[in-house]
């Protein structure tokens, strides 16, 4: 790839300024991946005929999409190797094994059964929460709330319900990535929360690679009944024992009438990880789905979590933070469709970038003709710590409807002298004052985070920052 | 001679692209077969023979040798140390940081060190060629240092032709170049339903401390097509305003490039539209900072009525080495009737820290302060709203700079809106 | 109550964000008197004017306005303009693209004036000379970069233009400034003298009404009217301030 740029440079004229509408290399990706290694898996799983069906018709879509050609480079990534991931019996079998002694013996300590261990396989022991997860199974299953691994979810007793949900907010012809994942998606979770149900306290999910190494394709299903309530949140920390580099999920969220969802991830992925996951929530009438997101793992991030707001006052909220450090490419930012009479929603994002990190916030707001009286705001700032990086804000607007209020607004800028100035004169370090700010920039985004993450994501700041100076 | 059927694809397109399924990259421009190349372009005198037709890109070589001078290509050792910088990194870094397509481009377009290659025309290279094309002879309005000129150029459009109007501005150092651009259909009466196309593509070197102002007023029959393409230089300290007036036409794309090169340069757009009836404004903005504490302000203010649809592209790019610059870019779109589309993008590139670009848009119905004073003034909403399309109207006649361009206002003022010219028969 | 009433509000309680802002505020104005509301800061004065004209960012609670034998408690602020009320704002907004002229001409065309446009531009020449403003405004986006001065003349010309029967006039800031306060004593002296209009001026200050013959105060403080009386109030107000008014609702 980096030998390929070079050629680019040299011959330089206008036509090859344009060169980003060639996608030349598009066509070649697909290879290796054959109708007979997603039968094989569906077979593996013991899926009901239906998925299987569902997986060859996303193959072939897979087969006829492009890959799109307004974001980061995915050429450094072998889509040979996707079939290593997803054929069975591959090496990364072993990975339970590497996971460290001391998590499995928590989820000894846990008495979690045996046969789930391969599906918990993946916490991180950095959030310390096993015991957190482990009470609330009990409470939270007397309330009738489900959750569970979906594959065996696909075997009980909502199985109709999967059925209809399943892959329709998020469509194997939404893009190239969306019809991978529906044609080799494997492990995640699935969450029920029955009407007017409302868990207290947050359920979480890790990163987790399934017993045949699979994890990078999970997806997360959850539903959200009329009147009911949950937390739910995504731990991806830095699993240090994953050797694979795609990760391409898939979430997708059912709130019902005035329901209300929350859904927090704090993303660090390993940096050798291509992130192309999504997320999608659809909110009837008066539900309200809260996302809050964290940025800082990853090679190349690709990551919109997208708000469909359906029903009559729906409401929707994001707030996310991108951190692009050295040799980060992440594209992140967020959709939302205002489809309903009086829905609302409102983006505040911040985004920072380093080192010769690349940030771009990228968003669509549509708001459809009946939309009538519906309202957005999105708020986006970008600091820029040096001048070898880039911070890029791309947001798209299509307003179809007269009564709405939509508005927009974005800062770009680097942290001010005269603060750092201002820190150092009371001693401060330079590191530490721009720490400081920067905590503070991100400030917003961390007071809506649980105690742990906050520091967590703290943490991760900091050590982003060292070695910030000179 | 008659045109031939062409169409021209990803014409505005915007430098760094978002998804496809929004439609806002790019647009499309159809020419129709057979349409007359018929100029009908007037000049007001005494510019028209003024400068050679040479004038722009010489000037712009000029540009180049000085530009140069100041910023030396890299030494042998300093490019050995970047190189072994992106080394390290693509070591570290699985190859190094993945640019998209567009941030490849980016790079290798300033590696490149051209101004020439990096001189822009808003619509794109291909349109702004034909525009050329169809011009034949250019208008050439140049400006010793020092000079204050004052210029009009008239393109009246006639139906089943092409009328098109290729224009350079030259300004000298320190000089000052006034350019009223009118482009109306003066001699087509209303009923008619005639259709044909319009257009002007301008180019404009502002050489340092020079001030140019472009005001061109746009007030085409609905069955004419409008193309108003421009591409600016500003060098150190030159200042370029442009206002752009857009009532008429039926489907507009008006695409403005700039190359704020110099330091201090500043270029102001100031852009007012009316969409009514079934009217299609195409609008595309590429600002590039270059220079150090430049500046440039992107100002849009439109009113959405009937059909009409509208997208705008507006696109700042701060570039590394612009230290100190801003940019800012505030649209405001008042949707009168349902029915209207509007689609916008205000993007922001960057990728120098010391700058400030921000942004702002404000999309949808009356500000709800605002409209209580208008209804404490005894205007129902749609009263309101009303009271915003003739205002816009109105505000370009007030504005107009000439008489020219004001009568082109009234008599599209009169189509939308019957009784208008009356309202400035005293001043008219 | 007599058939001369033309402002009456009886019981009015209003809330802002849920949080009540006007308690039972019971006061009438009858037709061609001139009163005054006066109160400290924040004592919900310039929030009872606003209710009054229905600004939708207040919800009334509890009690009802009749102006001119109606009850207009429910009414649209557009349409309680057209019966002839006016408030005029503390701080007018700007309306960037609408040229003041357009304005002025929408606001009498929506209440069904049709005047010849030469009539027109006479007219506003007139009040522009009047109210010592510089006609070039005319043409200019409405509040858009107008100084304190030159909005106070734009909310006085649409007072002598429209001519409505009660003025609200919101000056609790007026008195800061000279320019301002004398371009309202000249709009109100005008407006008394060309249509026999009623008043209520809401003011902390004094020193606007000096040239003028209240009828009648009333004193606002905590979103009550604490007390009512002539225009010696003024002058006892004057020497005493607020405290005691204060000291009685607190105690």
């Amino acid at each position: 790839m980096a030998e390929k740029k070079r050629t680019q440079v040299e011959d330089i004229d206008r036509s090859m300024y344009d060169f980003r509408y060639d996608d030349s290399d598009a066509e070649k990706l697909d290879a290796g991946l054959t109708p007979e290694i997603v039968r094989e898996i569906s077979e593996r799983k013991g899926e009901p005929e239906w998925m299987l069906e569902h997986r060859l018709k996303s193959l072939e879509i897979y087969n006829s999409i492009d890959m799109s050609d307004w974001g980061p480079s995915i050429d450094g990534l072998d889509m040979e190797n996707i079939v290593t991931y997803v054929k069975p019996n591959t090496d990364q079998k072993s990975d339970w094994e590497s996971v460290p002694d001391n998590i499995k013996d928590t989820f000894d300590r846990l008495g979690i059964p045996e046969a789930e261990r391969s599906y918990l396989a993946g916490v991180g022991a950095q959030y310390d929460s096993e015991l957190v997860y482990h009470s609330m199974q009990d409470a939270a299953a007397k309330m009738g709330i489900v959750y569970s691994g979906i594959e065996e979810a696909l075997h009980g007793e909502y199985a109709d319900l999967i059925r209809e949900k399943f892959m329709t907010l998020i469509p194997p012809t939404d893009h190239k990535f969306a019809a991978l994942h529906g044609a080799v998606w494997s492990g995640g979770s699935f969450v029920y929360v029955p009407k007017g149900v409302k868990l207290d306290y947050p359920l979480q999910s890790y990163f987790r690679l399934n017993a045949k190494g699979a994890g990078q394709f999970e997806h997360t299903l959850i539903i959200v009944e009329d009147d009911a309530d949950l937390h739910f949140i995504e731990g991806c920390s830095a699993p240090k024992y994953n050797v694979a580099n795609l990760h391409a999920g898939a979430v997708e969220l059912f709130v019902g009438k005035r329901a209300h969802l929350r859904y927090s991830t704090i993303e660090n992925w390993s940096k050798n990880m291509y992130n192309l996951n999504t997320k999608r929530c659809r909110c009837e009438e008066e539900g309200e789905i809260e996302w809050i997101s964290g940025s800082f793992g990853s090679h190349v991030g690709y990551l919109y979590p997208m708000s469909i707001l359906a029903g009559r006052r729906a409401k929707a909220s994001f707030t996310g933070i991108t951190f692009a450090g050295r040799g980060q490419n992440l594209d992140t930012g967020c959709k939302v469709v205002l489809g309903a009479p009086e829905t609302s929603a409102s983006v505040e994002t911040k985004g920072i970038s380093k080192d010769g990190g690349i940030q771009t916030f990228r968003s669509s707001v549509v708001a459809t003709p009946n939309a009538e009286g519906s309202r957005c705001t999105v708020s986006c700032q970008s600091l820029m710590l040096d001048n070898r990086s880039r911070s890029d804000t791309i947001p798209a607007m299509d307003i179809r409807c007269k009564n709405v209020n939509i508005g927009h607004e974005a800062t770009i800028g680097r942290i001010g002298d005269d603060k750092v100035f201002y820190l150092m004169s009371r001693g401060i370090s330079e590191e530490e004052a721009k720490t400081m700010i920067v905590n503070g920039f991100a400030e917003p985004i961390s007071k809506e985070l649980p105690l742990e993450y906050a520091v967590e994501m703290n943490n991760l700041i900091k050590l982003e920052m060292e070695g910030a100076i000179g | 001679m008659g045109t031939h059927a062409l169409t021209i694809k990803r014409a505005s397109a915007m430098p760094a692209p978002t998804w496809h399924f929004l439609k806002m990259n790019d647009t499309q421009i159809e020419i129709p077969e057979g349409l007359a190349v018929a100029p009908s372009v007037k000049v007001s005198e005494p510019w028209r023979a003024r400068g050679a037709a040479d004038e722009f890109d010489n000037a712009l070589a000029d540009a180049q040798e000085e530009w140069e001078k100041l910023h030396p290509e890299p030494t042998p050792q300093e490019r050995e140390e970047l190189e072994a910088f992106t080394r390290a990194e693509a070591d570290a870094t699985y190859g190094g940081t993945a640019q998209s397509n567009y941030q490849i481009g980016a790079d290798a377009l300033e590696e490149a060190r051209s101004l020439a290659v990096a001189f822009e025309h808003g619509v794109g290279e291909e349109a702004a060629a034909y525009l050329r094309f169809a011009a034949g002879e250019r208008v050439v309005v140049q400006t010793d240092p020092g000079q204050s000129v004052e210029a009009q150029v008239v393109v009246s459009a006639v139906p089943d032709a092409l009328s098109v109007a290729a224009i350079d501005v030259v300004a000298g150092r320190n000089s000052s170049v006034s350019l009223s651009i009118v482009v109306d259909s003066p001699d087509v009466p209303a009923s008619a339903g005639a259709s044909g196309f319009a257009g002007t593509t301008v180019r404009v070197f502002a050489d340092a401390d020079a001030r140019v102002s472009i005001v061109r007023t746009q007030t085409l029959d609905l069955g004419f097509t409008d193309i108003d393409d421009m591409g600016l230089f500003a060098h150190d300290r030159a200042r370029i305003d442009v206002r752009q007036t857009v009532l008429g036409a039926g489907s507009t794309f008006t695409g403005l490039a700039g190359d704020l090169r110099g330091d201090s340069a500043n270029i102001v757009v100031d852009t007012r539209y009316l969409g009514h009836a079934d009217q299609e404004h195409d609008f595309n903005y590429v600002l590039r900072h270059h220079g150090t504490r430049t500046e440039c302000n992107l100002g849009a203010n439109g009113v959405l009525a009937g059909k009409s649809s509208k997208t705008l592209r507006g696109t700042i790019d701060l570039i590394r080495g612009a230290k100190g610059a801003q940019g800012s870019e505030n649209e405001t779109v008042l949707l009168v009737d349902e029915g209207v589309k509007n689609k916008t993008v205000p993007v922001i590139l960057c990728n120098e820290d010391d700058v400030a670009g921000n942004h702002g848009a404000t999309i949808g119905h009356i500000r709800e302060e605002q409209l209580l004073y208008l209804q404490s003034r005894g205007l129902s909403k749609d009263d309101a709203e009303r009271m915003f399309v003739g205002a816009m109207i109105e505000q370009a006649a007030i504005d107009a700079p000439d008489e020219e361009s004001r009568a082109g206002v009234l008599r599209l003022g009169e189509t939308v809106i019957p009784g208008f010219a009356e309202l400035f028969e005293e001043e008219a | 109550m007599t058939s001369n009433i033309l402002l009456a509000c009886h019981g009015l309680s209003a809330v802002v964000d849920e949080k009540p802002i006007l308690h039972e505020i019971d006061l009438e104005i009858p037709q061609g008197e001139v009163h005054v509301l006066m109160g400290p800061n924040g004592a919900g004065k310039s929030t009872f004017g606003h209710v009054l004209m229905g600004d939708p960012v207040y919800e009334v609670t509890a009690g009802d306005i009749s102006f001119d034998g109606e009850d207009v408690t429910e009414l649209a602020p557009d349409k309680r303009s057209r019966a002839g009320l006016f408030l005029s704002f503390q701080a007018p907004v700007e309306i960037p693209g609408v040229p003041l002229r357009s304005f002025l001409r929408a606001i009498m065309e929506g209440r069904g004036e049709k005047m010849k446009n030469k009539e027109f531009r006479k007219k506003l020449q007139a009040l522009a000379e009047t109210l010592d403003m510089d006609p070039a405004y005319l043409d200019r986006e409405l509040g858009v970069g107008f100084s304190g001065g030159e909005k106070k003349k734009v909310e006085m010309m649409q007072l002598l233009l429209l001519q409505p029967k009660l003025a609200i006039l919101d000056e609790t800031d007026s008195g800061l400034d000279v320019d301002a306060l004398s371009v309202v004593s000249r709009g109100m002296e005008l407006y008394r003298g060309t249509c026999d209009g009623t008043l209520l001026i809401i003011t902390h200050n004094t020193r606007i009404l000096e040239h003028l013959n209240v009828d009648r105060v009333h004193v606002m403080v905590q979103g009550r009217v604490v007390a009512e009386g002539s225009a010696d109030l003024i002058a006892e107000i004057d020497a005493n301030g607020f405290e005691r008014y204060e000291a009685q609702l607190d105690a």
